[in-house]
């Protein structure tokens, strides 16, 4: 059974305009995206600004309301029941920024002992020994338990946010962009971690990333977002390689080669796609420009391309 | 821009009622009402009670706030026992007075506000920079009245170069010349120490978007274009920092109405703050609720004016 | 050889951080030739950007101090007064910055942005400034360009003010453009338009680029020649395919190691001991990158490490690269000198 489970989800904003702020329409952000996550695996979700993919992970945990469609986790629908306790507890969430997301007013106790106060009714030395073995867990001294955000560096920054997430012992993890603030040998070391963790505590991650260096390192499948729709889902080996949807074969095409010497035949690829992307960009998506429903083209690939709905 | 301008004038219909409504019953809550001060001790309780009724005064809340509201529309704000005169009248004579009072004080304060403002964010941390945030600190710690009276003490009676009292020279003729001049004249130290005293907030708040301003990416991007500094000023760091001056506008005028009760007092300048006092102090309910309730709307329209020049000025706000 | 376009000679900027002076940029000596693209790669704190600026001098001067020579069609404009700077900036020199979302004035039309700087160097009137505008604003691929000139910048995305930037930096036919992170807030789908972009500058304008960086593949993309810098100084330098084949400096081939690939899939990427100290506590004798591979021998350190020559233009600091080989964060893992 999927651990998460997303079907039709739509989650709309309404745009207002007039005298009277009526709602003169709405900003479909995201529009109909039904997708599954297994239990210990890494889902990517990728598109660029705008696609709706950080908007679908905000619905998940409850940050954004949800217009229609169902979320099931662990089975039970979370839009029908009320999120009880204990669903809250089992999905949390790393930020991106990890300068903006702690509270520089707060001492690292305090920090990784919110959670751990609002759920769980410790007493002093209990809450301080867990936020010790949490500490060490990411792999901070015990020192820093007294200190405050600004004297650590961004990768320590970002440990402090994912003790903080994993203090309730979570299931599914939605890390929207959690290394894009840092630099290259940190975030190694952030992704090195992140993983070293899914395997000790048998997490699930939905990765939310425009960069597609880091979703391939880290997922085991891969869901293509355009316009707040999927146009593609697949293993990561099968999105990299072998690309169906239009759109996938450009953004895969856009991203830069480390090999200088492929620089013509890249140039050559890329060109050759966007003209693709060009003439057929009617084909693939319908009237109202929304793309059309994924449908299997081979196991675990999904593509929506054109042809006869269902 | 018009549907802003228009949504905007629009809400103030419920401030203003609301406004009405409180005021309304915070007048019914004063000890004393409109004939308190009328009564001869003389008179017996019947002819009050009867006179009540006359009034009005033991009609249902809802009554009695219907027909002063509709009175109010039709400009009759009621009598006001210590003059003997209709108290808009009274409002009239005095409204001007304390409106180019006003104006001037506001102008000053700006006039002040800006190249202080400017050369102290422009040049942190020198020593014109120290100079111009010491003067702030005084300004914040020195409450208007006090440093009001020391105006007055010194340039009023010292060195009188300003007269003590009074809007006009007694004998002026009104719509000459010399009559404005004498206006003027009468205003400016009154104007000038509530200025100098207000001015400070707007000095400090310029100072600390200037310096927040030039270091922002389109400010370099700007140097990188080979904009001389002076240009540099002038088109990109100056109006990028005004824009929260001019949201601060509305707030400017609400202490003005605050300020002006003091200064129109201590300079004996015959204004509506100097009004407000002494109607208070001899319980003169009409008088009082009528400026409460024209200070309120002030202080509404100043928040409009200052959105409205936000919605002039800032462009991501006008488009939408 | 002509004379380089561009000529930095043992260049020091220093910030004044309390009451000391701290050198962000430490002995850099770069050349830049006409049409020519020379990427500068580094994590942050290594002065990539610091250098960038000091080249017109866009530093806060009374926090800075600047010492070497930087000759620019063979005149030093290190020392050149803040009128000299003006009238390079903007027409001999152009620059793109990072975040277009913030580089534009949000007070003024477009237009009017871009009018500003060829007023400021060219002879023209007001009307032949208007139609180079929407020249410009063409040529750099945004469509609809006559309404975009009367359009405030809040109300284009962002690879389009990306593409506003581009049109001042290039309005009076720079020799020379600076381009800061240029696509680093960008979509990759946009990235690829905007490099294609100063591609074609290049080789239609023939000028010279420096091109600051951290992305590793927008270098492999881009560059002709690439600088790696640590610290404050670079530590190699290279033309592009002789860097990504045969890197030299420990922190070069750290580099590429711990970036992600979307080309192949690694297990574990490599993780850099340490972090790179604030700029007040950077190591300022021997090795700047010895303290970062402790499991490297002190006296294969140089004492005071120069630029060797390993290759034809190819130069690396400190002889430590000779004996350099990985070593996994827990010990274990060595991905061997190759």
């Amino acid at each position: 059974m999927a651990l998460l489970k997303l079907e039709d989800l739509h989650v709309h904003f309404p745009i207002r305009s007039g005298v009277f702020k009526r709602i003169v329409g709405h900003v479909k952000a995201v529009n109909g995206v039904s997708l599954e996550l297994k239990s210990g695996e890494t889902y990517g979700l990728v598109g660029e600004s705008g696609s709706g993919k950080t908007t679908t992970g905000r619905a998940v945990i409850g940050l954004n309301e949800i217009t229609s469609g169902k979320v099931f986790y662990a089975g039970k629908n979370l839009i029908e029941k009320k999120r009880t306790k204990e669903l809250r507890r089992e999905i949390q969430m790393i930020f991106q920024d990890p300068y903006s997301s702690l509270n520089p007013k707060k001492r690292v106790l305090d920090i990784i002992a919110e959670p751990l106060r609002n759920f769980e009714s410790l007493t002093k030395q209990e809450e301080q020994k867990r936020v010790q073995q949490l500490l060490s867990q990411v792999g901070l001294s015990q020192k820093s338990i007294a200190k405050y955000p600004h004297e650590f560096s961004g990768g320590q920054r970002q440990r402090i946010g994912i003790a903080r997430a994993i203090a309730l012992q979570p299931k599914l993890i939605i890390a929207d962009e959690p290394v894009s603030a840092l630099d290259v040998s940190v975030q190694a070391q952030v992704l090195n971690f992140m993983k070293d963790l899914q395997k000790e505590l048998n997490l699930t991650y939905l990765l939310i990333s425009h960069d597609l260096g880091i979703i391939r390192h880290m997922c085991d499948r891969i869901g293509i977002m355009y316009k707040g729709r999927l146009v593609e889902e697949a293993t990561a080996k099968e999105i990299y390689e072998n690309p169906q949807h239009i759109y996938t074969k450009r953004l895969i095409s856009s991203i830069p080669d480390i090999d200088p010497k492929n620089r013509g035949k890249m140039m050559a690829l890329r060109e050759e796609v966007k003209r693709d992307f060009d003439e057929k960009y009617n084909q693939y998506f319908d009237e109202n420009g929304l793309a059309y429903d994924l449908k299997a083209i081979a196991a675990d690939h999904f593509a929506a391309l054109p042809g006869e709905g269902q | 821009m018009w549907t802003f301008t228009f949504r905007r004038v629009l809400i103030m219909i419920p401030q203003i009622l609301l406004l009405s409504i409180v005021i309304f019953f915070l007048a019914k809550m004063m000890p004393g009402d409109a004939l308190t001060g009328l009564i001869d001790p003389n008179i017996g309780p019947e002819a009050i009670e009867a006179q009540r009724e006359k009034l009005g005064l033991n009609d249902p809340w809802h009554v009695q706030y219907w027909n002063w509201i509709t009175n109010l529309f039709q400009g009759d704000l009621g009598q006001s026992f210590q003059h003997k005169l209709p108290v808009t009248e009274i409002i009239n004579q005095r409204l001007w007075n304390t409106f180019w009072l006003s104006v001037l004080t506001l102008i000053l304060t700006y006039l002040i506000a800006i190249p202080l403002g400017l050369i102290s964010g422009r040049y942190n941390d020198t020593i014109s920079d120290r100079i111009i945030t010491g003067y702030t600190y005084i300004g914040f710690a020195a409450p208007v009245f006090i440093f009001a009276l020391l105006m007055l003490f010194i340039f009023g009676f010292q060195l009188g170069w300003f007269p003590t009292g009074g809007s006009v020279t007694p004998g002026t003729v009104p719509g000459t010349w010399s009559f404005f001049l004498s206006k003027v004249y009468h205003m400016l130290l009154p104007a000038l120490s509530m200025a100098l005293i207000t001015t400070v907030s707007t000095v400090q708040y310029l100072r600390s978007e200037i310096i927040d301003t030039k270091q922002k990416d389109f400010v370099l991007l700007a140097r990188s274009k080979g904009v001389s500094e002076t240009r540099i000023y002038r088109k990109h760091i100056f109006r990028n920092s005004l824009l929260p001056i001019a949201a601060f506008f509305g707030y400017e005028i609400s202490g003005l109405i605050g300020g002006s009760i003091f200064i129109e007092n201590i300079f004996s300048y015959p204004g509506i703050g100097q009004l407000f006092l002494s109607s208070l102090m001899q319980r003169d309910t009409s008088v009082v609720t009528a400026l409460v309730l024209l200070f309120g709307i002030a202080s509404i329209l100043g928040t409009l004016i200052s959105d409205l020049i936000l919605s002039i000025v800032d462009p991501r706000i006008r488009m939408k | 050889m002509t004379d380089p376009l561009l000529h930095i000679q043992r260049l020091r900027t220093s910030f004044k951080i309390k009451d000391d002076y701290y050198a962000a940029v430490d002995d850099v000596s770069l050349e830049v030739n006409k049409n020519e693209i020379v990427a500068i790669v580094g994590e942050s704190g290594c002065g990539k950007s610091a250098l960038a600026a000091s080249i017109t001098g866009l530093h806060n001067k009374e926090r800075t101090k600047m010492d070497g020579r930087i000759s620019f069609k063979n005149k030093d404009i290190a020392n050149a007064s803040i009128n000299q700077l003006n009238q390079l900036r903007g027409s001999e020199i152009g620059m793109i910055f990072q975040d277009p979302l913030t580089a534009l004035n949000p007070l003024m039309i477009i237009g009017e942005q871009i009018e500003e700087t060829l007023m400021l160097h060219q002879k023209m009137s007001r009307q032949e400034r208007k139609k180079r505008t929407v020249e410009l604003l063409k040529e750099v691929g945004i469509p609809r360009a006559e309404q975009i000139y009367y359009q405030y910048p809040h109300q284009l995305s962002g690879g389009m003010r990306q593409r506003v930037v581009i049109a001042i930096a290039i309005a009076n036919n720079p020799s020379l453009l600076i381009a800061d992170e240029p696509t680093t807030a960008l979509d990759v789908t946009i990235q690829s338009q905007i490099l294609d972009l100063i591609r074609k500058l290049k080789d239609e304008m023939h000028a010279g680029i420096i091109l600051i960086t951290h992305d590793l593949g927008v270098v492999a993309e881009m560059a002709d020649r690439v600088a790696v810098m640590y610290a404050g100084q670079i530590v190699e330098i290279a033309p592009v395919i002789e860097l990504f084949d045969n890197p030299k400096h420990p922190y070069t081939r750290s580099l590429l190691q711990s970036v992600p690939s979307a080309f192949d899939k690694q297990e574990r990427l490599y993780v850099i001991q340490g972090v790179v100290p604030p700029l007040p506590n950077l190591p300022r004798e021997g090795c700047r990158f010895k303290s970062r591979i402790p499991w490297i021998p002190e006296e294969v350190h140089e004492k005071e490490p120069k630029m060797h020559e390993v290759g034809p233009g190819h130069f690396v600091r400190c002889t430590c690269y000779e004996d350099f080989h990985f070593i996994g964060e827990d010990g274990g893992m060595n991905h061997g000198a190759s």
